[in-house]
C-alpha cells in the first residue's frame, strides 16, 4: 500500500525528535554559518593581536608572538584614546539623537488621520536604501565650503553672511560626520519603534482618555513604558553600530582636520591596511572596541532591560 | 709617452688601414650585437605559458585599458586589472597580497615603496635582458625612486616637480606682478584681500595625503633652504629650524584669512578643480600637471588663463618619481618583466609608448631622459602651459628625498600621519606650529618603535 511504505518513510530514523532536538537541529545551519562568516574572523583577530604581524606576513604564515604588546602600545597611544573619547562622543549624540527621533517621527506616522503620514511612511525609508559610502559622499558634496548646498541654502535665507567650512574646522566637523549618520540610520530605528507602536493595545489609550488623561499623560505612562523594550533593543543596537562608524568619516573628513574626527575604527583601518600595515596593532585596537561594546551592551540590558521586563 | 703620441698623431696607411679595420670591426661586433640584445629585449616572447596576466594600480584616465589592450594585440595574452583610487591602493594591493592571490605588476609612491620592500612584496629586476639600459637614461629622480641599496627595483610611471600657479585675469585686476619674495607674496595677497579682488587670495593643497599637505611645507622649506632629515638622518625641525619658521609662516596665511578654508581637503586634482573656478590668485606648490585641468577647456571656465611659475628665491624646488614594479606573487616572472616594460618601459616596438602617451594625454613627466628631451613633452605639454617654463622649473628640482630622507624608511608612512594630524591642527589653529613640530619630533621615535 502507498501509505504503508509512505508512514513507514516518517520512522525510517526512528523516534520523532523532541522539540527541544528539533531546535538545535534547525539553528545548526545558521549556527555554522554565522559561526564561519563571523565568530572565525573574530577569534583570528583575536589571535592575530597576540602576535606582531604585517599583511604581508598573512601570506608568509610567520609571526611571532607577542603577548600583550600590542595591547600595551595601543593603550598607550594617546591617539587611540582620543579616538575613543570622540567615538563616545559620536555615539552619545547620535544614539540619544535617533532614539529621540525616532520616538517622535514614529508616533507622528501612527496618526492613521492624517492621509500625509501614508507618503511619508514611504519616504522616511529612502535614507536607509542609500549606501553607507554614498551617503558620506552626498553630504561631502552638501558641505562643501563655497559651492555647497547647505551654505548656500542658508546663505539665501539670511541665516550665515559667509559660508561655514562644516567639515573642515575642527569645531564643526564632528556634527558634520554625525547629521549625515543619523540621516542614514533613523529610519531602521523609526521602523522598529513604530511597529512596536502598533502592537499598543488602542483601548489603553482611549480609557485614558476617558478617564481624563492628557496627551503627555497617555505618553508619559503608556507609550513610553510599553515601547521600553524596544527602545532597550535599539539602544543595544544602535549602539553597537555606531561605535564601528567609518564610512562617513572615510568620504567626508577622513579623520580630520587635524584629529578631530579620528574614531575608533578608523584608527584600527590605519593601522592595519595603511603602511607599515600592522595588522597585529589593528586587531588589538578593534578588539579593545569590541570588548567596550560588549560591556556596554550587557549595562544596558542589565540596567534597563531586566528592570522593564 | 710622448714618442707614443707623436707616433700615434702621425698613422702610416698600413696603421690606418688596421686601425679603420679594427674599429669596423669592433663596430661590426658590437652594434649589430646591441641592437640584437635590444631586439630580444622588446621583442622577443618569453619561453614559458601563461593564460593571463594582471596589474594592480591606481587610477587614471583610461591609460590602463589601453595599454592592456595593446598588450593583448601584441601578445595574444589577456591583461586583468584591479583598479583603485590612489590611497586606497596600498591597503588594495597588500590585502590581495596577504590573501594568497596572483599579482605580476603593481605600482607605487616613492613614499610606500620602502613598505612595500620591506614586506617583501617587490622582486629585484637588475637580472632581466634589458634592465641596465633602462637605468642608463633614468632621470636622477627616477634613479633614486627605482634603486634601493643599489638594486633596480621598479621602472617609472611618471614624474612630477612643485611648481606654483596663478590666475592671470585676477592678477591683473590687482594689478600684481607674479611675487618674487615672500614677503611680496604675504604683500599682495593681504591688499587682494581688503581690495575685495577676492575672498581668499591663495588656495593650497594641504589635504591629508603623503604629498599633499607634507609635500607642500617640504616645498616651501626646501626653497627656502631647509630640510627636514639631514643626510645622517637627523630631524631639522627643532627651535629655529627653517621648517618650524615655514611652519609659522604658513599658518600665518590660514588666520588672517587669506588661504581658501578648502585648502584643508583638497588633493592635487581636487585643487586644480577648485582653482578652476577662478576664485583665487594664487595656488600654493603643486604637482605640474595639474595645468591639463585647469587649462582645459572641458573642464575649466578659466581655461588658457592658468599660469605656471616658480618658486622665490633661486627658484629650487622639489620633484618625485612614482614607480612600477614586478611583485613576489607573480605566476611568472618572465612575462610580468614583459609587462612592467609596457607600463614602466618599452613596448614590442622598442617605444616608451606609455611614457610618451603619459606625456601626451596627461602633461606628466618622465623618469627616462630621453622622453622628457622628446616631442612628447616639449610638444606634448603645449595645450595646457609653456612646456620650456615648466622644464626651466623642472631643471631646479631636487628629488623630495634629498630633504626628508625619511622617505627611504618603512616608518616614514606612518609618520606622516601624524604630519598630516599634527600640521592640520597648527593650520587651524588647535595648536601653534612650536606645538606641531615638537609633537612631530616626539612621534618620530613612536614611528620608530
Amino acid at each position: 500500500m502507498p501509505g504503508a511504505t509512505k508512514g513507514s518513510d516518517n520512522y525510517r530514523f526512528g523516534r520523532e525528535m523532541s522539540p527541544r532536538l528539533l531546535g538545535v537541529v534547525m539553528n545548526l545551519p545558521t549556527l555554522l554559518t554565522l559561526a564561519l562568516v563571523l565568530a572565525y574572523p573574530i577569534i583570528y583577530a583575536g589571535f592575530l593581536s597576540f602576535h606582531r604581524v604585517a599583511l604581508g606576513d598573512l601570506r608568509r604564515g610567520v609571526y611571532p608572538y607577542v603577548g600583550l604588546s600590542n595591547y600595551e602600545r595601543i593603550l598607550s597611544d594617546p591617539l587611540f584614546l582620543l579616538a575613543l573619547k570622540n567615538t563616545l562622543v559620536f555615539t552619545a549624540v547620535t544614539v540619544s539623537a535617533e532614539v529621540v527621533l525616532a520616538i517622535a517621527i514614529a508616533l507622528l506616522l501612527d496618526q492613521k488621520d492624517i492621509w500625509t503620514s501614508r507618503v511619508t511612511r514611504f519616504l522616511i525609508l529612502l535614507p536607509y536604501a542609500v549606501p553607507p559610502i554614498a551617503n558620506g559622499l552626498i553630504w561631502a558634496f552638501m558641505y562643501n565650503f563655497e559651492s555647497g548646498f547647505l551654505n548656500r541654502i542658508l546663505f539665501t535665507f539670511g541665516i550665515i553672511s559667509h559660508p561655514i567650512n562644516w567639515a573642515g574646522h575642527p569645531s564643526t566637523a564632528m556634527l558634520a560626520l554625525t547629521v549625515p549618520y543619523i540621516w542614514r540610520t533613523l529610519p531602521f530605528a523609526i521602523l522598529l519603534l513604530h511597529a512596536a507602536l502598533a502592537g499598543i493595545n488602542r483601548e489603553l489609550f482611549e480609557a485614558a482618555a476617558v478617564d481624563g488623561a492628557t496627551a503627555w499623560q497617555r505618553f508619559r505612562h503608556i507609550t513610553l513604558p510599553l515601547l521600553m523594550p524596544v527602545v532597550v533593543v535599539l539602544l543595544v543596537l544602535r549602539t553597537s553600530f555606531a561605535f564601528t562608524v567609518f564610512e562617513e568619516v572615510l568620504a567626508i573628513t577622513q579623520g580630520g582636520p587635524g584629529d578631530a574626527t579620528w574614531v575608533a575604527v578608523w584608527f584600527s583601518y590605519k593601522r592595519s591596511f595603511a603602511p607599515p600595515f600592522d595588522i597585529g596593532l589593528g586587531a588589538a585596537s578593534a578588539w579593545v572596541l569590541a570588548i567596550i561594546v560588549g560591556v556596554l551592551a550587557i549595562a544596558y540590558v542589565k540596567t534597563l532591560y531586566r528592570r522593564i521586563t | 709617452m710622448g714618442k707614443r703620441t707623436v707616433k700615434g698623431s702621425s698613422l702610416g696607411r698600413r696603421e690606418l688601414l688596421g686601425a679603420g679595420a679594427a674599429a669596423t670591426l669592433g663596430a661590426i661586433a658590437s652594434t649589430p650585437r646591441g641592437a640584437s640584445a635590444q631586439t630580444a629585449t622588446w621583442a622577443a616572447r618569453p619561453a614559458a605559458k601563461v593564460d593571463k596576466l594582471n596589474f594592480v594600480v591606481w587610477t587614471y584616465g583610461d591609460i590602463y585599458t589601453k595599454i592592456s589592450k595593446k598588450f593583448q594585440d601584441d601578445w595574444g595574452i589577456p591583461v586583468d586589472s584591479t583598479i583603485s583610487s590612489f590611497n586606497d591602493h596600498p591597503a588594495k594591493l597588500m590585502t590581495m597580497y596577504a590573501g594568497g592571490e596572483a599579482i605580476d605588476v603593481s605600482q607605487s609612491s616613492p613614499f610606500s615603496f620602502p613598505n612595500f620592500i620591506s614586506q617583501g612584496l617587490v622582486e629585484p629586476l637588475d637580472s632581466f635582458p634589458g634592465a641596465a639600459d633602462y637605468v642608463k637614461d633614468f632621470t636622477d629622480s627616477a634613479k633614486q625612486v627605482a634603486m634601493v641599496d643599489g638594486k633596480l627595483m621598479g621602472l617609472p610611471y611618471f614624474s612630477t616637480v612643485w611648481v606654483w600657479n596663478y590666475y592671470q585675469d585676477l592678477l591683473e585686476k590687482a594689478k600684481f606682478e607674479p611675487f618674487k619674495t615672500y614677503e611680496e607674496f604675504m604683500e599682495q595677497i593681504r591688499k587682494a584681500k581688503k581690495d575685495k579682488i577676492c575672498d581668499y587670495p591663495v588656495q593650497w593643497v594641504a589635504g591629508v595625503g603623503l604629498e599633499q599637505l607634507p609635500g607642500t611645507w617640504y616645498q616651501l622649506t626646501w626653497n627656502r633652504g631647509g630640510v627636514f632629515f639631514d643626510k645622517a638622518g637627523n630631524h631639522q625641525l627643532g627651535a629655529g629650524s627653517i621648517a618650524r619658521e615655514t611652519l609659522k609662516w604658513w599658518v600665518q596665511t590660514f588666520k588672517e584669512d587669506l588661504a581658501d578654508p578648502e585648502s584643508l581637503k583638497v588633493q592635487f586634482t581636487t585643487s586644480a578643480k577648485a582653482f578652476s573656478a577662478g576664485k583665487n590668485i594664487y595656488r600654493g606648490p603643486n604637482h605640474h600637471y595639474g595645468l591639463n585641468i585647469c587649462n582645459d577647456p572641458k573642464q575649466s571656465p578659466i581655461a588658457g588663463k592658468v599660469k605656471v611659475m616658480g618658486s622665490p628665491g633661486d627658484g629650487r624646488t622639489i620633484g618625485d618619481t612614482h614607480v612600477y614594479f614586478i611583485t613576489s606573487a607573480t605566476r611568472n616572472k618572465e612575462w610580468a618583466w614583459k609587462l612592467l616594460q609596457y607600463l614602466g618601459g618599452k613596448t614590442q616596438d622598442g617605444q616608451y609608448s606609455q611614457a610618451n602617451n603619459l606625456a601626451r594625454d596627461a602633461m606628466l613627466g618622465s623618469g627616462f631622459n630621453s622622453v622628457m628631451n622628446s616631442a612628447a613633452v616639449t610638444e606634448g605639454w603645449k595645450p595646457w602651459g609653456d612646456p620650456q617654463k615648466i622644464l626651466e622649473i623642472w631643471g631646479k628640482a631636487t628629488y623630495i628625498g634629498e630633504m626628508c630622507n625619511s622617505l627611504y624608511k618603512p616608518w616614514h608612512f606612518p609618520w606622516t600621519d601624524r604630519l598630516n594630524i599634527e600640521v592640520q591642527k597648527a593650520l587651524t589653529n588647535q595648536i601653534s606650529a612650536d606645538v606641531c613640530c615638537d609633537n612631530l619630533i616626539a612621534a618620530i621615535k613612536d614611528v620608530q618603535r
